[in-house]
């Protein structure tokens, strides 16, 4: 039933959407179906007696994650009220709204949106739903709020309430997380009671994530400002509902905290500060509604206060005050939408005389207004001596405070709505009040809420099984207590009539009198921490988002060095010798004094000459560690590099632009410490040599699986063959990347000036004296042969398909080099590398092999005799084709986009001098 | 381990960070490559002892450890691949710019110079109510 439910206020807020096409009211009318529909089924639950329903729909069963329901009693009262409540608010909203209002697409779904909302948050039984639900609250009534959404202080007031209760709901995950991890489930209704220093972390959080929803002090700021929402939506969801749901959370979570004595005295301070400080604020504000939020403050005040007392006698006080505060206030803020769309002010220094001219009004409002300052016939009367009683059955401290705080609250309360009665309703300051004609909508609903007051008095034993039903939810000694009509002269009783009278004359001798209305200090003072972080926001990340690429990358050196720092503590000497071999040594100070050179000389191809120095310098090293692929490999590459360099970036200014002082000293800093960082990472890495390396297993898995000798080339084009498909579709990737850059310099010169026909990049590097170029001529064939040798040998001895393929770019570098045409079109090669590469590792799927699984075969090669190796060869050959291309693509682009720096370099300068 | 080639991985990675915090783009690639060298070295290192060349039957003396070599020959064609790809970019930067100095980034600047406004605009707010005030 719960899915039916749900998916019932999903399908109203789509209908909605389109009945509110044909005006808000129409919108309004299709809204009100889903909670009407909730509210009789909840109906029919209290009286089939048979209440508790589940529903589970996990996502992350592990990590018990998912939406679980439960809805027991208390689910059901808070269901009651707020689809109940719910159903009359859209039917009195009909009327509050003029049949043109805007908004009738938006108001009556994002109305019904919440209504669903807060039932979610009802009946939820996870703290990932609850959660889920508490915000979802949270953003439905900062859209509300902010419903006249022209007005500066209507957007102001959403503000200030999504941030105040975004923040809360944020303090309460944290909570929530905690007490999950201490209960050991996140299931609400599978909770023990939790005790020690991390429950009462808990318990605190959660109690703040309560008090920012429930408007307690000093949190409350949020909810006045709220009055700026339609007046509907303050009946709904700023005194019947959404307040209510810190009141729930108190309520549903005092079992599992009962030990913990934060929870009570958190709470009980919050409830203190609230109910006093609501109940002056009220005394002190002229607008009607504004009496009434701040009433609604002090009022959850006093609920939160017996909530976290939790005292059997307490709770049921509570829940019978939930009960009755939801079923006068609702009323009480209806009434004064309707005084507000009829006369246009809710000023009650300016209302006169309303007391003849809206009679019904008055009456609801007389109603609501004795059942709130607890005058019997009334439900508000029961509901208030429970709190009393609740009171004096206290003992010690808590006696101490609370009783005379209660007391104290009630006295002000009667005074509170003592003075809203007279000043709504009475003589005004100023002369008699102009009053339009009532609408049958708003009476409706104001007259049937009105008329719960009194029927909850009448029929105080359903009452009081619906209360008690509830309340033993949260504590099961509950029980035995009821709501009672009429006491009798005992204790509670006696205080009763003292608050009433008491009340009665503070507030008619505060009526009588102008009261200057205090300035909202609290609620600016939140809004000027909303600003201050707004216009920080953009400061700081201007400060830190600077833009600079060197900075960034120096931050991430520190960084890197900072996480250096352990490993200083892990090195063990005695795994260091100074060197394998005196070459080694020799080699590797070349290569650091090469690499210093590179980085202080101040021409450009200085640098690139000493690049390549610092290349050779580790091929060496690379030999005398026993990697003779790798010295191939590095070879070749500083040769291609080297070229690069000199193509790319000859045509760029010779010498490297100055920079800063200060800064240097910084990079310089930075250096030292970050390879300092490296090295000391890496001497750990060898202090503990965890195992040994798996030699034989590579060696003899070559053998078996590749069939080839040379481990390395078996482990990159058989073993690990996934590394070297990542690889060759990232040079292909980078090949397609600078041939579209040319390719953009290119069209861009076609534009400008036509064709070009200097090739100037190339004259870089090419050469016309003949005797180069016949040597180059005789030599490609030979370079030819050596990468075929390369290529086929690479399995059993050093080479491979890089090896090979790099030889023969350099072979392209030659010839271009000489002048003389190149063959190797770069994209064709790049593409039949691709497909080869492909071709081979999607094969095997087809026969039912893994991907990527090599074939093997024996092969005669003239020269070499019998290899014995298969579509791994073809693997490498794809590779071969690859890396042709990306050399080719490399010079024939970098030569474009060179001729086109060249010639904006001679425009400029015959720019110059002409 | 050989306290040779961690020195050689302490020079190469301390001008290769040096060289990547410059403007010029092209530093940065010559950066660039250089710490590309000391990753290789590093890895290679810290993959075990030398030894003969890992090619079976080859020699009874014990082998190098093939792994990292090969992990190590992808990095190097790799980082070879994105060297070239970074010239590109530099000569591109060039024919745009006309330097090859790397730049702030464009949108953060925007960010920068959009706070800088909004904390004068607000300066001018108060100001203005200030003068308010006192007439």
């Amino acid at each position: 039933m719960i899915w039916w439910l749900l998916v019932l206020h999903l399908l109203g807020i789509g209908v909605a959407v389109l009945g509110g096409r044909r005006g808000i009211r129409t919108g309004l009318i299709a809204a009100a179906v889903a909670p009407a529909i909730t509210t009789v089924w909840a109906l029919t639950q209290i009286i089939d007696g048979d209440t508790e329903a589940t529903a589970r729909l996990m996502w992350v069963d592990a990590l018990d994650i998912g939406f679980e329901f439960r809805i027991d009693d208390v689910a059901l009262l808070m269901t009651l009220l707020v689809s109940g409540i719910g159903t009359l608010v859209f039917i009195n909203a009909t009327g509050y709204f003029s049949a043109d209002a805007d908004g009738g697409t938006r108001f009556p779904a994002t109305l019904l949106a919440f209504s669903m909302s807060m039932l979610g948050l009802v009946w939820a039984d996870s703290i990932w739903t609850l959660f889920i639900f508490w915000e979802a609250t949270s953003v439905t009534s900062f859209l509300l709020v902010g419903h006249k959404n022209t007005y500066a202080d209507a957007r102001n007031s959403a503000r200030r309430a999504l941030v105040i209760t975004g923040a809360g709901g944020l303090v309460l995950l944290a909570g929530l997380l905690i007490l999950a991890e201490q209960a050991g489930t996140s299931t609400i209704s599978e909770m023990g009671a939790v005790s020690g220093a991390a429950a009462t972390t808990a318990a605190v959080l959660v109690m703040i994530g309560a008090a920012t929803k429930s408007a307690q002090f000093p949190f409350h700021v949020w909810l006045p400002g709220a009055m700026a929402a339609p007046t509907p939506v303050s009946a709904y969801l700023h005194s019947a509902t959404m307040v209510k749901a810190g009141v729930l959370l108190v309520a549903v979570l005092s079992p599992v905290f009962v030990d913990v004595g934060a929870w009570k005295w958190t709470g009980v301070a919050f409830g203190i500060a609230s109910m006093l400080w609501g109940a002056i604020g009220a005394l002190r504000q002229t607008d009607a509604k504004l009496i009434l939020a701040w009433g609604t403050v002090s009022q959850l005040g006093l609920l939160i206060t017996l909530f976290s007392l939790g005292s059997a006698k307490a709770i049921f006080a509570g829940t019978s005050l939930l009960l009755a505060h939801a079923v006068f206030k609702a009323p009480l803020f209806l009434v004064v939408g309707e005084v507000d769309v009829r006369t246009g002010t809710r000023d009650i220094t300016k209302l006169d005389g309303l007391n003849r001219s809206m009679p019904i009004a008055f009456g609801v409002a007389v109603v609501a207004g004795l059942s709130m300052a607890g005058v019997p016939p009334l439900l508000g009367f029961p509901a208030k001596e429970a709190a009393i009683e609740a009171a004096l059955g206290l003992s010690g401290t808590e006696r101490a405070v609370a009783l005379p705080t209660i007391v104290g609250g009630a006295v002000l309360t009667v005074a509170y709505t003592t003075r809203f009665l007279i000043g709504t309703f009475g003589p005004g300051l100023e002369g008699r009040t102009e009053v339009a004609p009532r609408r049958v909508s708003m009476t409706v609903a104001t007259v049937t809420l009105g008329a719960l007051s009194v029927l909850g008095y009448v029929f105080a034993p359903a009452a009081t099984a619906l209360v008690r039903a509830a309340a033993i939810e949260s504590n099961e000694k509950a029980e035995v207590y009821e709501l009672i009509r009429w006491p009798g002269l005992k204790t509670a009783f006696v205080i009763s009539v003292i608050v009433v009278v008491l009340g009665a004359i503070l507030g008619w001798f505060l009526s009588q009198r102008s009261i200057r209305v205090p300035d909202t200090v609290g609620a600016n003072a939140a809004d000027e921490m909303v600003d201050g972080v707004l216009s920080w926001a953009p400061r700081i990340t201007a400060a830190i988002q600077h833009g600079s690429l060197p900075v960034y990358l120096a931050t991430m050196g520190f960084a890197m060095v900072v996480a250096a720092i352990p490993f200083v503590f892990a090195i063990e000497t005695d795994h260091l010798v100074a060197w394998d071999n005196p070459a080694q040594l020799a080699l590797a100070v070349l290569t650091v004094a090469a690499a210093l050179a590179g980085a202080f000389v101040g021409s450009r191809l200085g640098a690139t000459l000493t690049l390549g120095a610092v290349g050779v310098c580790v091929s060496g090293l690379f030999v005398i560690h026993g990697a003779p692929d790798l010295a191939l490999t590095q070879l070749v590459v500083e040769t291609v590099i080297v070229v690069g360099f000199v193509v790319g970036l000859g045509a760029l200014t010779t010498r490297f632009p100055e920079t800063r002082d200060s800064w240097r000293t910084v990079r310089l800093v930075l250096s030292v410490l970050g390879g300092a960082g490296v090295t000391m990472a890496l001497a750990a890495s060898a202090s503990d040599p965890s195992g040994t390396p798996p030699i034989e297993a590579l060696t003899d898995g070559a053998k078996d699986i590749g069939g080839g000798k040379n481990i390395v080339n078996v482990i990159l084009t058989d073993l690990r063959a996934l590394d070297t498909l990542g690889e060759v579709v990232v040079l292909a990737t980078v090949t397609a990347g600078i041939l579209a850059l040319a390719r953009v310099v290119r069209e861009e010169q076609q534009v400008s000036e036509g064709a070009v026909a200097t090739r100037t990049g190339y004259a870089l590097i090419s050469t016309p004296s003949p005797t180069v170029r016949t040597a180059i001529r005789i030599a490609s064939p030979f370079a030819i042969v050596l990468a075929a040798y390369l290529f086929f040998a690479g399995h059993n001895n050093p080479g491979g398909g890089f090896a090979a393929g790099l030889v023969l770019g350099s072979t392209v570098i030659l010839r271009t080099v000489a002048g003389l045409p190149r063959r190797v079109k770069p994209r064709k090669a790049v593409t039949i590398g691709t497909l080869t590469v492909a071709f081979v590792a999607l094969v095997p799927i087809l026969f039912g092999d893994p991907f990527l699984d090599m074939w093997i075969g024996s092969i005669d090669v003239p020269m070499l005799g019998t290899i014995k190796s298969g579509s791994a060869l073809v693997f490498d050959l794809g590779v071969t084709a690859i890396v042709v291309g990306l050399i080719t693509a490399s010079i024939e682009g970098l030569s474009t986009i060179t001729d086109q720096v060249m010639a904006d370099a001679r425009k400029a300068r015959d720019g110059a001098t002409t | 381990m050989s306290a040779a080639l961690l020195f050689a991985v302490f020079g190469l990675t301390g001008v290769g960070i040096y060289l990547i915090t410059s403007r010029s783009l092209s530093r940065i690639i010559l950066g660039f490559v250089l710490l590309g060298h000391a990753a290789v070295i590093a890895l290679v290192t810290a993959g075990g002892p030398p030894g003969e060349a890992p090619i079976a039957g080859r020699s009874d003396d014990p082998i190098a450890n093939p792994l990292p070599q090969a992990l190590a020959l992808t990095a190097i064609v790799i980082s070879f691949g994105l060297t070239l790809f970074m010239l590109a970019l530099a000569g591109r930067q060039q024919t745009l710019s006309g330097s090859d100095l790397v730049e702030d980034d464009l949108e953060d600047r925007r960010l920068a110079a959009r706070a800088e406004r909004e904390a004068a605009l607000e300066e001018l707010r108060e100001a203005a109510l200030a003068e308010e005030e006192e007439s």
